[in-house]
């Protein structure tokens, strides 16, 4: 019906290979792009602060994260921490004199060091065994930040983010904060595309799928598995920069603890594992279904509709978040994006049951 | 040059509006030197497009003509060209064209035992052919006639390195060429110069109904005269998209890939083979599609057959539109107003645009067809998805391009008016005589056959046909085939079979009748429409045969005779019905490469059940005979059941 694909051919393989083929493609990324871009202009300050920005940064955390878990496949459970660690080097490092465009690098790649060290336990264990290893980092990494006050300021402190700019232009306003996160998020979504098409990508994925075969075929599983926990964690650390900078404003050892780590997780599973759509949609879902269910059964409650009582009503919500995650996951569980996928086949074939029928 | 001057003479008092140096030829280099950038060629190659431009297009067709001159091409020699469609077999054609040789493509599937046979009428020495398949083949021939001496492949693969003697890749005859035009500047203009309009620019085939085929020669003159006078009724507008995916050696082909791709500056694309013509078809997009009623007809059927087990919503949306747009095209067809302008707007967004480009005609404005009669319904349910489809009636005679349809006399009975510059009329007998400068000057060394086929300037077709009040062509079928039952009954089978095969679910279908007093139909049913609606009704089975004498799809077929005989006149409904156990199968020659009937054959072969048919008889131990795909033949005892069409009598 809003797909059509007469006409699209290509004289080289080059352009065959491009990101977006079909014209409703294009005009639907362009589309959403310039939706973006435009959101300080029609979105109001409340919701584009407390909505919309989360939303796009979260979505450049999950990316970071299913890089990991979703393209090698290796399991992550202390994603926050290495957030933490960019939030808190960025600090000190801007606090110490260095500019903030190098301070993010810096960040990054100071995250990519640990998170790569710790991920070196991934080159013996697998699976659950993995997890404890990074669990162990979780603690480790918030035990230092909590017990290090040169790190923390103390176990209760409040670390406020010091005015920045970035290219010379502040980073103060609300939407200059807006941007800055987008044009990560997008930086990074582009890279995540672009590096699944990689030998790099195709590497990871042969490690995911079976990591002794691809070492068969001449995959280095040790340099792959350390170069995707480097990058991950690059990505991640910077994106911990982002959130503090943008976001939070003012960091605790809280905002990066254990329950973080497992609802990033729950991003990139419900999203869709090694999916850039799924992790914009499962970002958008795990951050925002809470707060928009919480808000239709209060005011469902405030009308009289709900007759429960007022115990019950502040967990209905997260009763009706868990069973809409089941019930996605039920459905289909290759997530969101799957969901996503299908719907555009459906379209893509309209009005068709498949393709060359 | 070498010319005769009394020739000339002759050629040129026979057309005396041809100017000498106006060829296909010089066509190519003038686009080559206007716009030596633009696309002229396209070919799918692993899945991308190739583009070959107009100045590669001259460089090729120039470097080859020269290539083959070294190797003894004279003028008047006839170059035979065979394969699927492929550039450098193009190429070729226009490259035998520059020395004055004759072209001669013939369809990729014939067996090697015609091939050999038209070799030694037409004297071939060189042939040109697309893969090692073809050069085994010609190797095979070689064998009938020595005197083939050069055999030329396109496509390395498997030859390359290690060719037998007499044989050559068309690259090094490029590459020879290539280098006579260096050693040799002026050489490239001379040989594009060198041919007239009065030469013979390729030399097609009659399709050997009865009996061997007819040599056709077309000049220059001919199908630029034909290209022309389509150009100006807009039949054809400059710079089309076209698919090149019909058989090289079928005339239709020659004129719009070659001609009118040469005066419009056309750009032809080749899919990457015939079974992905489709696909290629909706990647390219043309603007500009011919296709036989038959591939109309397998079109819509593959359509329906997607509805059919499509999800509930979009089939409830194709049940809601179509009828719709179909009523509204019966309307505007007989000349009443058409409303429902909501409709339409949601309908093509919903339905006709969306399958508009699932076929890939999406940006097709000019769509034809031609060779028989359309099923009302197909043609009506083409037009009514938004595509204009016209009829058009040719011949290779008269470079396919005699009648057709204006966009405001469109009609299912009728083909249409002549072209401008083409004079028509009907004779007593009621045939069809066509008169113009696209029509042929004879046929190809056959004297007797040319002046049975033109009379004072005017080309007999051997079709019946009548003009209606409004100057519009009636095509009622060929003059020859008029035959009648014992009791005088005249009628024409084809003209029954056609409607017959009008039906999804009957691909093919012989009348028989002639001398008799009863008309009986052999009927080949459609695989993959009756296969889904088997499936749907829960009738299994395993193969064709198996299929084909169900009982319940005796029952479906006795209903779609019953209908056809519905709208036929008293004294030619059909009376009773076989399904045959297979195919008709151009291997087994019951039809030829174009799927034309060979009655001769079918009355031969199947004379038993033909006479158990008339007997009454309801069923058959019939001995079919098998043609192997090594030409070894052996038979198989099947027992086909002989059923009466419902309500008739």
């Amino acid at each position: 019906m809003f797909y059509r694909l007469s006409g699209t051919y290509h004289t080289s393989y080059a352009a065959d290979r491009k990101l977006w083929k079909i014209p409703t493609d294009r005009w639907l990324v362009i589309a959403l792009l310039v939706l973006a871009l435009l959101a300080p202009l029609y979105v109001s300050p409340l919701y584009l602060g407390s909505y919309v920005l989360p939303w796009v940064i979260w979505s450049a955390a999950a990316l970071s994260l299913t890089l990991l878990m979703g393209l090698a496949g290796q399991l992550h459970f202390g994603f926050a921490a290495v957030m933490a660690i960019g939030a808190y080097a960025s600090i000190h490092l801007v606090r110490a004199g260095v500019p903030f465009e190098l301070s993010l690098l810096l960040s990054g790649l100071i995250s990519a060091v640990i998170g790569a060290v710790f991920g070196g336990a991934a080159l013996r264990v697998k699976g659950l065994y993995l997890v404890m290893a990074t669990l162990a980092m979780q603690y480790l990494v918030d035990w230092v930040v909590v017990n290090v006050p040169a790190i923390s300021g103390g176990a209760h402190a409040t670390l406020r983010t010091p005015a920045v700019s970035f290219l010379f232009l502040p980073v103060e306003s609300l939407a200059a904060r807006y941007w800055l996160a987008l044009a990560w998020a997008v930086l990074l979504t582009v890279f995540f595309m672009n590096v699944k098409r990689t030998s790099f990508g195709r590497a990871l994925v042969a490690i995911r799928d079976k990591d002794f075969a691809a070492a068969v075929i001449g995959v280095d599983p040790f340099k792959t598995k350390l170069m995707a926990f480097f990058t991950s964690s690059f990505m991640g650390g910077v994106t911990g920069a982002i959130l503090a900078f943008c976001f939070y404003r003012a960091v605790t050892p809280e905002q990066f603890g254990f329950n973080v780590s497992i609802q990033l997780v729950a991003m990139v599973l419900v999203g869709g594992l090694g999916s850039v759509i799924g992790s914009w949609l499962g970002a958008g879902f795990v951050l925002l279904a809470p707060i928009f269910l919480t808000n239709l059964v209060s005011s469902l409650a405030a009308s009289g509709w709900v007759p429960v009582s007022q115990n019950f009503l502040s967990h209905l919500p997260l009763m009706i978040y868990g069973a809409m995650i089941i019930g996605f996951l039920l459905l289909e569980p290759l997530g969101l994006a799957k969901i996503y996928d299908n719907i555009r086949k459906y379209f893509l074939v309209w009005p068709f049951r498949h393709a060359r029928s | 040059m070498q010319h005769d001057p009394a020739m000339m003479a002759q050629a040129r008092a026979l057309h005396p509006n041809w100017r000498d140096e106006d060829t296909i030829l010089a066509r190519l280099a003038q686009n080559a030197a206007e716009v030596p950038n633009q696309v002229a060629l396209r070919e799918r190659d692993h899945g991308i497009w190739q583009e070959y431009t107009w100045a590669d297009y001259l460089r090729a067709v120039v470097e080859f003509a020269a290539g083959l001159e070294a190797r003894g091409v004279k003028p008047g020699d006839v170059v035979m060209v065979i394969g699927d469609n492929r550039p450098n077999l193009y190429f070729a054609m226009l490259g035998a064209a520059c020395l004055r040789a004759i072209p001669s493509p013939a369809y990729a599937d014939a067996p090697t035992e015609e091939l050999a046979a038209q070799m030694e009428r037409e004297d071939i020495r060189v042939a040109v052919a697309e893969d090692q398949e073809q050069v085994d083949k010609m190797l095979e021939a070689r064998g009938r006639w020595q005197h083939l001496s050069l055999v030329i492949y396109d496509d390395p693969r498997g030859l390359a390195g290690r060719e037998p003697p007499g044989v050559a890749g068309f690259d090094a005859i490029r590459a020879e060429g290539a280098a006579r035009l260096k050693a040799e500047p002026g050489l490239a203009q001379a040989l594009i110069q060198r041919s007239t309009i009065h030469d013979i620019v390729v030399l097609m085939h009659s399709s050997g109904t009865t009996g061997a085929p007819k040599g056709i020669p077309l000049k220059h003159g001919h199908v630029l005269s034909g290209v022309r006078n389509a150009a100006a009724a807009g039949y054809f507008q400059a710079g089309e998209v076209h698919m090149a995916y019909l058989p090289m050696a079928w005339v239709g082909d020659f004129i719009f890939s070659v001609g009118a791709a040469m005066e419009l500056r056309f750009t032809v694309n080749i899919p990457e083979a015939s079974e992905t013509a489709l696909h290629d078809l909706r990647e390219m997009a043309p603007t500009l599609y011919f296709a036989s009623p038959r591939a109309w007809s397998a079109m819509l059927t593959r359509v329906q057959v997607g509805i059919a087990e499509t999800t509930g919503i979009k089939r409830r949306l194709y049940d809601y539109f179509m009828p719709r747009a179909m009523a509204a095209e019966r309307a505007r067809l007989d000349g009443k107003p058409v409303g429902g302008g909501l409709t339409r707007f949601l309908g093509e967004w919903l339905i006709y645009g969306p399958i508009r480009d699932q076929l890939g005609l999406a940006r097709v404005k000019r769509a034809y067809t031609a060779g028989e009669a359309i099923g009302e319904d197909v043609f009506l349910w083409f037009r009514a998805i938004g595509l204009n489809l016209r009829q058009f009636y040719g011949q290779t005679e008269n470079c396919a391009l005699a009648v057709a349809q204006k966009p405001e006399d469109i009609s299912l009975t009728t083909v249409g008016r002549p072209f401008p510059g083409v004079e028509m009329k009907i004779d007593e007998g009621g045939e069809i005589l066509l008169r113009g400068d696209n029509i042929f000057d004879g046929y190809f060394q056959n004297p007797k056959a040319s002046a049975e086929a033109l009379q004072d300037g005017w080309l007999h077709t051997g079709d019946a046909g009548q003009i209606e009040p409004d100057g519009q062509l009636v095509v009622l079928g060929r003059v020859s085939e008029v035959v009648e039952k014992r009791d005088g009954t005249r009628f024409i089978a084809t003209y029954i079979e056609n409607r017959l095969k009008f039906s999804p679910y009957i691909k093919d279908a012989a009348v028989i009748g002639q001398g008799r007093d009863m008309l009986v139909a052999i009927v080949c049913i459609d695989f993959q429409a009756v296969g889904q609606w088997a499936q749907e009704h829960g009738v299994p089975y395993t193969s064709y045969a198996e299929l084909s004498q169900a009982s319940r799809i005796y029952d479906l077929i006795s209903g779609e005779i019953a209908a056809v005989n519905a709208h036929l006149p008293h004294g030619l409904s059909i009376d009773r019905f076989v399904n045959l156990h297979k195919e008709f199968d151009p291997d087994d020659g019951e039809v030829t490469r174009t799927r034309k009937l060979k009655r001769n054959v079918i009355d031969d072969r199947y004379g038993p059940i033909i006479e158990a048919l008339n007997a009454g008889a309801g069923q058959i131990d019939f001995k079919a005979r098998i043609t192997y795909e090594n030409g070894q033949t052996g038979s198989l005892d099947r027992v086909l059941r002989l059923s009466d069409v419902k309500g008739a009598g």
